[in-house]
């Protein structure tokens, strides 16, 4: 996609709990290594003990990305701990830098102490927006979530992400009247949506949109599906 | 009705802010946190109120005095959190306090981990706590279900005057599913003429308390409350079966088990083994009557549980020598996969019931 060859090197993935951010990580991780780019997966998610991305470190490492996320036994535990690899990406030049950040206010305190290595139009920040979501159900609930995570993180956001779903329940119409909110919100904002994400099966069937449209494969996965 | 997406966590707050409940008190563990984040910002919405306690011990005792003024209250926790709450619980149960306990189970003993678990199953139905006290326990499957039992988990509170405990595990606290939310609201709150509310709201004075020294005037309460557990249990088994008609052996398991064993029934009856599912809604009271009914016919019984083998003692009660009752459980936090319980699906049938 021509999205993936346009993007900046640091591309931060941030949003309220359960906005899709791991999984949009995990897919522009994927795709930014499939245009030959050396890539670099940030797993900054310190809150959330399941779900993470730590969990596909051996797959995504298969592929040749590098995936930055605690070590050993601290992989299963729930503290701050940060990897100094975190500073190789952001000051060489070597990789493309995907980070996933932890949901809400709470999860994006962690991206507060990085702000001296990210100077302005360095980056894209992405805000994953799912109007599926409680807090998040109109442009307002949108734009306080946005605000509340610029004041802990000390960062501005420069997208959004419409990822609406309803997970297994959704459909275009779903899709279609998330992105609409979102935009709604967007134009408050005075933000771009840069993209809108959708399920690989759905994804075709979404016509006659201005903004690019991901197919999300997914990679975190409920113990009956296994 | 509207359909959104939500952690289970949230769908538990969400389910009883919708209950009516305005008053949380908790504090954070791993992992239930999200469902305090929620409530924090959830509660002020409704005018209610949330509060971090300064510990475990802390919230359960506020619990008590919020359910004493007549307020539909609950708290939450997991395993450290939840055994520090068991005097309290004895407490609330012996006071006749209805009131709400979430637990979201996690690996242990001790301090554990934080991966999901189900080995809290003995501490929240047999006691846990000191005395003779029961507390009715539900055990939801989905995200949806979190939502709407814990709605059902206050009025059963209010209804029998008893502490009710909703258990499920880290996954079910942490996966996301659509739920339905209903538009229109319809709480049901019952009158509370034994509150301590001011003698403005009752006639003379109401006093609560678990405390009786004198041994008749304590086993008068102690009589009331077998009365009341007797009813419970008569009125309150809830109990699922999946694919029972023909089944020869029947899976047994409860919350996340519950799902995975839905699969390993699936795929069991299309490698020819005629496997069933039951799934128990209620642990206590433990539906006695339906696991009973389905061992006149079953041949063998497998619980499935993220323990060592605890619920598995009451479906060994409720089969009562008619049918053996094995179990396969995986410990510590690790979540049996649909394949390795398949293989001991397998392992049985071929073992025993098949030949």
């Amino acid at each position: 996609m021509k999205l993936f060859e346009e993007l900046k090197r640091i591309n931060i993935f941030a949003g309220d709990f359960g906005s899709g951010k791991t999984e949009i990580a995990l897919n522009c991780a994927a795709k930014i290594n499939e245009t030959g780019k050396k890539v670099a997966l940030v797993d900054l998610d310190l809150i959330n003990p399941y779900f993470r991305t730590r969990l596909v470190k051996k797959n995504f490492e298969d592929k040749g990305i590098k995936v930055i996320s605690p070590q050993g036994k601290l992989a299963n535990a729930d503290i701050p701990a940060l990897s100094p690899a975190i500073y190789g990406v952001l000051e060489g030049q070597n990789y493309h830098g995907v980070f996933d950040v932890g949901g809400g206010d709470i999860g994006s305190v962690v991206l507060g102490r990085f702000t001296d290595y990210l100077p302005e139009g360095s980056f894209n920040f992405f805000l994953v927006v799912n109007t599926c979501r409680p807090f998040t159900r109109d442009a307002g609930g949108i734009i306080k979530v946005l605000r509340e995570i610029e004041n802990t993180c000390r960062l501005k956001f420069t997208a959004i992400v419409s990822n609406t779903n309803l997970g297994p329940a959704t459909d275009a119409a779903t899709v279609l009247e998330g992105y609409r909110i979102t935009s709604q919100a967007a134009r408050i904002l005075n933000l771009p949506v840069a993209f809108i994400c959708a399920l690989e099966k759905l994804a075709g069937s979404l016509k006659d949109i201005d903004v690019p449209v991901l197919p999300l494969t997914l990679f975190m996965k409920v113990p009956w599906l296994l | 009705m509207s359909k959104i997406l939500m952690k289970g966590n949230e769908a538990i707050g969400e389910g009883a802010v919708r209950a009516g409940c305005r008053y949380f008190f908790g504090y954070p563990i791993t992992p239930q946190s999200e469902l305090t984040h929620f409530l924090a910002k959830r509660l002020p919405e409704v005018g209610g109120l949330y509060m971090q306690a300064e510990s475990e011990v802390a919230s359960i005792n506020m619990v008590y005095g919020a359910s004493c003024a007549g307020a539909r209250v609950m708290t939450s926790s997991s395993g450290p959190g939840i055994s520090l709450m068991q005097e309290g619980l004895s407490y609330l149960a012996g006071a006749e306090l209805p009131s709400v306990v979430v637990n979201l189970m996690r690996g242990g003993p001790g301090l554990g981990n934080i991966a999901p678990s189900q080995a809290d199953y003995f501490q929240a139905t047999k006691g846990g706590g000191h005395g003779d006290y029961h507390l009715i326990v539900l055990a939801p499957n989905s995200v949806q279900e979190l939502l709407d039992m814990t709605q059902t988990a206050f009025d059963l509170a209010d209804k029998y005057r008893n502490p009710v405990m909703i258990m499920a595990d880290g996954v079910m606290g942490q996966m996301m599913e659509p739920v339905e939310l209903a538009d229109q609201l319809e709480i049901k709150q019952v009158a509370k003429p034994w509150a301590t509310t001011g003698t403005d709201y009752h006639e003379g004075r109401n006093l609560i308390n678990s405390c009786y020294v004198i041994p008749e005037q304590m086993e008068d309460l102690n009589n009331r409350l077998e009365k009341k557990y007797a009813d419970i249990t008569r009125n309150e088994q809830q109990c699922e079966g999946y694919l029972l008609e023909d089944a020869e052996i029947v899976l047994v398991a409860f919350g996340m088990a519950s799902r995975i064993c839905r699969a390993v029934v699936e795929k069991a009856r299309a490698g020819g083994i005629p496997a069933g599912l039951i799934r128990p809604i209620t642990l206590w009271p433990f539906p006695m009557e339906f696991v009973s009914k389905v061992a006149d016919k079953a041949k063998i019984f497998l619980a499935v549980e993220l323990n060592m083998g605890q619920m598995m003692e009451d479906v060994k009660l409720a089969a009562s020598g008619r049918a053996p009752v094995y179990h396969y459980g995986r410990l510590g936090g690790m979540i049996p996969d649909v394949r390795e319980v398949l293989r001991e699906v397998e392992k049985l049938y071929r073992g025993g019931v098949g030949q």
